[in-house]
């Protein structure tokens, strides 16, 4: 459809947007300066002081990569690795469990579609803190999970997953699958039911059509799923520290140590540009495997 | 469709049901258990994995624990003051990102939005304690509440950015070619069609920035401390099921409150659709 109001600046309407054009770069102005000040400045100061040298009970400029050599070395080069193969696992796990979850929810019609997807946001409406000591609570000998599989003659005995990489598992997939549930529900419901239909009527079996028409529509909802889901579990604190034990230390409990008890800001912030490296190498990943699904994603 | 097909996909259909079913019950598990284990009489005045039998007497404990509700008050300003900066700075993020006239701008602002989602928590609070013991800021109320806002911005923009696409862009060029400048195009046309997604953002930001712990851990002193970073440190001593009462009492508020939001956004939808 060809453009109806006039653009140039001599008619009324054009004028006024000229003029409007000014609020419209205040409102991306806003945000961009705010932000800047309390968000991306921090993190310059992260990557400047990587380079420098932790001095008594502060930090100095200077340009080092000791820090680095450090980071990447013995303990934390193994606490690096753990943190990326934790959190690549567990983004799997997640997406695994969230895809038929958000099939189900989006084969739905309506008001009942609706209720579905609020009923696994619920969770985000309670305290994430108490949600995980609430795990505790369950996955401990004499707990609630133990009891029932005793009852169901599931599985004698005590139950032994607390303060083990299997309850920090459960822990990842658990906290992180609403937010996963949501980018692949949004895609799947854009998908024109003609498609399948055409599918179907040229003969693929249901399995088929959704091996080769939904799973590969659905792609960037998952790849939106993989970087709000995989990508924060690169710095997650909480999880591991409760359920894990001090069992396998990841990337971000040996940060915050580094601030909090030992005061080593400047491996510290190295440690942190290397996390924001690992970050930057998966987004450019799930960037290229949605590349040409811009108009789906938007 | 042949009846062997359909027969097939109804079956699929049982099982995708079934998974759905499994999932919110494993959802549910935790806050479930929280709020039964806030009942719980524990043991020594510690929160016990067996439940040892019913008492109410937590919810007492927790109102009078002074340091506690002092935690409270805290996590009610810092996160009513986050909102309220969200829900300005998020929500001209969220229409700028639809509506600005520059492309570039457009995506630079849409990256920023997921850097916000996307960056660790971890590395944000330590380089926010990193940024403000470096420039010999007091860490404080203000500060706290500055770190804790680019989550809320970022969610509350997602919210309104989604309202802002299903806007019609022609109602802005009638409104202007009637003569109404842009403040009042935005006012009194593109502001109340937006009306309840940023009151949905509002509400987000409210409970995401009550409920931040990580960012939190690391801008709080001892007089400014919120309830999750309280709760969080009253763990190495053993928890009292007094912690699981308050929980609980927070929790039910929230959705007392998310209720009252969701009749708002109702009673707006409804006052709007004449117009549409």
């Amino acid at each position: 459809m060809a453009k109806i109001s006039p653009t140039s600046t001599a008619s009324p309407a054009g004028r006024h947007r000229a003029a409007g054009r000014a609020l419209d770069h205040l409102f991306a102005a806003l945000p961009a300066l705010w932000l800047l000040g309390v968000f991306i400045i921090p993190l310059g100061f992260t990557v400047v002081f990587s380079f420098g040298r932790s001095s008594f009970g502060g930090i100095k400029l200077d340009f080092t990569l000791d820090n680095y050599a450090q980071a990447l070395s013995g303990f934390y080069l193994d606490s690096f690795l753990r943190t990326i193969q934790f959190a690549l696992s567990g983004c799997i796990l997640c997406l695994l469990v969230a895809y038929p979850a958000a099939l189900f929810i989006a084969r739905q019609q309506g008001a009942r579609r609706t209720a579905l997807l609020v009923l696994v946001l619920v969770p985000y409406f309670t305290s994430f803190l108490i949600r995980v000591m609430s795990w505790q609570i369950l996955l401990a000998r004499g707990g609630p999970i133990e009891w029932l599989l005793n009852v169901t003659h599931l599985m004698p005995g005590p139950l032994d997953v607390l303060d083990t990489q299997t309850a920090v598992f459960i822990g990842l997939v658990y906290a992180y699958l609403p937010i996963a549930v949501v980018p692949i529900y949004i895609v799947l419901i854009r998908i024109p039911a003609g498609l399948i239909e055409a599918s179907r009527d040229l003969g693929a079996s249901a399995w088929q059509s959704f091996w080769h028409v939904t799973l590969p529509m659905s792609r960037p909802g998952l790849a939106t799923a993989a970087l709000l889901t995989g990508v924060p579990m690169l710095g997650e604190l909480v999880i591991p520290a409760l359920l894990g034990g001090d069992k396998g230390v990841l990337m971000g409990m040996a940060i915050s140590q580094q601030y909090l008890a030992t005061q080593k800001y400047a491996l510290g912030s190295a440690m942190a540009v290397l996390v924001l490296l690992a970050v930057a190498v998966m987004v450019a990943v799930l960037v290229r495997l949605t590349r040409g699904f811009e108009e789906v994603s938007a | 469709m042949s009846a062997p097909s359909g027969a097939a996909r109804r079956g699929g259909n049982l099982l995708l049901g079934l998974w759905y079913v499994l999932v919110v019950a494993f959802l549910f598990a935790p806050i479930v258990t929280s709020i039964v284990y806030s009942f719980n009489v524990g043991s020594l005045g510690k929160q016990t994995s067996t439940f040892t039998g019913w008492t109410l007497n937590w919810f007492a404990d927790a109102w009078n624990n002074v340091s506690l509700r002092r935690a409270v008050q805290v996590s009610l300003t810092a996160s009513f003051w986050s909102a309220i900066i969200a829900v300005m700075i998020g929500s001209s993020l969220g229409f700028a990102l639809v509506r600005h006239p520059n492309p570039l701008v457009r995506r630079l602002l849409s990256g920023l939005t997921y850097i916000l989602l996307i960056v660790p928590e971890t590395v944000v609070g330590t380089s926010l304690l990193l940024f403000y013991s470096v420039t010999r800021f007091r860490l404080g109320m203000p500060t706290l509440v500055a770190g804790i806002t680019p989550l809320a911005i970022a969610v509350t923009a997602l919210i309104v950015r989604a309202g802002a696409l299903t806007l019609d862009r022609r109602l802005e060029d009638a409104a202007a070619d009637l003569g109404a400048g842009r403040w009042n195009t935005i006012w009194f046309v593109v502001l109340p069609h937006l009306a309840p997604a940023v009151l949905a953002g509002a509400l987000m930001s409210y409970v995401f920035s009550f409920d931040n712990l990580v960012i939190s851990s690391f801008l709080t002193t001892p007089s400014i401390n919120t309830l999750p970073v309280y709760l969080y440190g009253s763990l190495q001593y053993g928890p009292s099921p007094a912690v699981y009462a308050a929980a609980t009492s927070v929790f039910v508020f929230t959705i007392v409150l998310v209720g009252l939001a969701g009749l708002l956004y109702r009673l707006v939808l409804r006052r709007g659709r004449p117009r549409k």
